[in-house]
């Protein structure tokens, strides 16, 4: 590649047609170059009517939703039941609950810089709160080949700051 | 009153690969486009009504109103255009809206085409975050899950429940990536054994890295249109059998698996999307009725949860079928011929239409010997977004 004036070049190259069979029609168009491109963004993101469950993991309380009108019990929360459309109240849990499925993850999403932070193998569990209807999506800190469906488990609060609230709370084995 | 149910004029690919750097997006979408006008027949685009895009991925191209962008580079103007998205299931919900126009009697023809440059435009893992973005971001992006751990998840009550084995996903793996190297525009045909696909290394358990479908770059074009615009502007339409597109389906579910408690298993909205279709064509037997089908197989276990959501065989009997061969080249209901999302690829907005145009040149004929399943005369495609969110099964049937 000769010297280029333009700083974000990643190649230029003449390329092969591949797949156009013997006499290619975009024989002309075969000089590429290909440069990066930037997009860095942030968001000023509202938890909106969501909030209270963040603001509460703050405090050490685990809280769901509950339906006025059909009972059900979300975690995480709704502020709309979706099943009757009556506005829920939010309901306390005792932050107990059993693993319904799970998947043992060796490679990291970087979401954020809590998930950053975590040593792979992370176990991810699907986890039915006592007292609850649904099942709330978390990383369970333990040796993944002791997860199994059944285990029981519970909330436990995170001592370091977190970037993300819902980082404020993770799940561990529960001994009973 | 003359029949409006679409036929198939004509269609056009680009070969899926991982990366076609030659191309930016809009080439891509021209490559297909000139396969189609070419494949059906027609001089140029100008008697074409409507034009539809379809494209999922906005976060993988420095560009948005991709429809606007296209249908201008096509030379569309100033026909109208609409874009449809839809995650996983856009070429499937795009060829289904093209249905409700052509049906509805807004146009009578239509060309459908879907672009995507889901490859090495942006580097595998910040791609897997950006598809991640279609999952219930502040409840199960954040805590660190991944699409592959969600399917993983409903996999491993599959097991648990109906004794499932890692074996019988692993089926699929291995011939879908066989049967897509009999398809010359597949972007990873392999020839590998079940064991390979066990000891490859562990995404998210319980499924290996030969276990995940690709990410893709490539284009689909299909023209749909009424049977009698086709015979007064296509030279080809009368020398090949007539496909029709009969009917159509479309079911949801919740977008997190926890809210499906305690029906963690299959996917519900693909059930409600099958059980539409077959009623509007009339099936009541799909193993039966059905000759050929393309199956969205975006991990190997779920073509398992697929053959049972779709009637082809009872829930929990997916794992034992798919061992069998039931649904292999040479078996009862040959499916993923062109290699499926595992062997073939999948970029998001032309994959539906790619699973269309497999199945319509199953019917006509046209695919290569070595592929080719003898007197199909009616196909399915089953596309969905996310984990079986947005779920569409479109019907294609010979007419002769």
């Amino acid at each position: 590649m000769s010297e280029s004036r333009v700083t974000s070049l990643v190649e230029r190259k003449n390329m092969q047609a591949k797949w156009t069979g013997e006499r290619d029609p975009w024989e002309a168009f075969r000089q590429v170059e290909v440069i990066t491109l930037e997009l860095t963004q942030s968001y000023r993101h509202s938890l909106g009517k969501y909030s209270r469950f963040f603001l509460e993991l703050e405090n050490g309380r685990f809280l769901g939703t509950r339906c006025p009108t059909c009972h059900k019990v979300y975690a995480p929360p709704r502020p709309l039941c979706p099943d009757c459309l009556s506005i829920t109240a939010w309901q306390e849990l005792p932050g107990t609950g059993t693993v319904q499925t799970f998947s043992v993850m060796h490679f990291p999403s970087l979401v954020n810089d809590d998930v950053r932070r975590l040593e792979t193998p992370i176990t991810l569990a699907y986890v039915l709160l006592d007292g609850g209807s649904t099942l709330f999506p978390h990383v369970l800190k333990t040796a993944p080949e002791s997860v199994h469906i059944g285990m029981r488990v519970k909330v436990a609060y995170a001592e370091s700051p977190v970037q993300h609230p819902i980082h404020l709370m993770y799940f561990v084995p529960l001994e009973e | 009153m003359t029949d409006r149910t679409p036929m198939v004029i004509g269609v056009g690919l680009t070969p899926f690969a991982s990366n076609r750097e030659d191309c930016n997006v809009r080439d891509l979408a021209v490559e297909a486009v000139l396969d189609c006008v070419r494949d059906a027949g027609i001089e140029n685009l100008d008697a074409v009504e409507h034009g539809l895009t379809s494209y999922e991925s906005d976060h993988f191209n420095r560009q948005m109103t991709l429809g606007a962008i296209l249908h201008d580079t096509l030379g569309l103007n100033p026909t109208p255009n609409v874009r449809v998205e839809g995650g996983g299931a856009t070429g499937a919900l795009a060829l289904r809206t093209a249905w409700a126009y052509v049906k509805s009697g807004l146009c009578d023809s239509i060309l459908v085409y879907g672009c995507e440059t889901n490859g090495k435009s942006i580097a595998s893992q910040t791609a897997n975050q950006l598809f991640a973005l279609s999952a219930d971001v502040d409840w199960e992006m954040m805590v660190g899950g991944t699409y592959t751990a969600f399917y993983a998840a409903m996999m491993r009550v599959h097991m648990e429940k109906y004794g499932t084995k890692r074996e019988q996903f692993a089926h699929v793996a291995v011939r879908n990536r066989r049967n897509a190297a009999a398809n010359p525009y597949a972007q990873r045909p392999m020839e590998i054994s079940i064991d390979d696909v066990l000891n490859s290394r562990s995404i998210a358990e319980p499924y290996t890295l030969l276990d995940c479908s690709l990410l893709s770059d490539g284009a689909a074009a299909l023209l749909l249109a009424t049977e009698d615009w086709a015979r007064q502007r296509s030279s080809r339409f009368a020398e090949r059998p007539p496909v029709a597109f009969t009917a159509t389906g479309c079911g949801t579910d919740t977008m997190r698996l926890g809210d499906r408690y305690p029906h963690l298993t299959n996917f519900a909205g693909k059930r409600a999307a099958a059980q539409q279709a077959y009623r509007s064509a009339g099936i009541t037997n799909p193993l039966e009725e059905i000759d050929v089908a393309e199956l969205y197989d975006s991990y190997s276990g779920v073509e398992i949860q697929a053959v049972e959501d779709l009637g082809f065989v009872p829930e929990g009997q997916g794992g034992p079928a798919v061992a069998d061969g039931i649904f292999d080249h040479d078996g009862a209901l040959p499916v993923n011929t062109s290699g499926g999302l595992l062997g073939r690829g999948a970029p998001v907005g032309a994959t539906g239409i790619a699973q269309a145009i497999e199945v319509v040149q199953q019917l006509w004929g046209e695919v290569i010997p070595e592929r080719q399943i003898h007197n199909a005369r009616r196909g399915l495609t089953d596309t969905h977004a996310g984990i079986g969110t947005i779920c569409v099964v479109n019907i294609f049937e010979r007419q002769d």
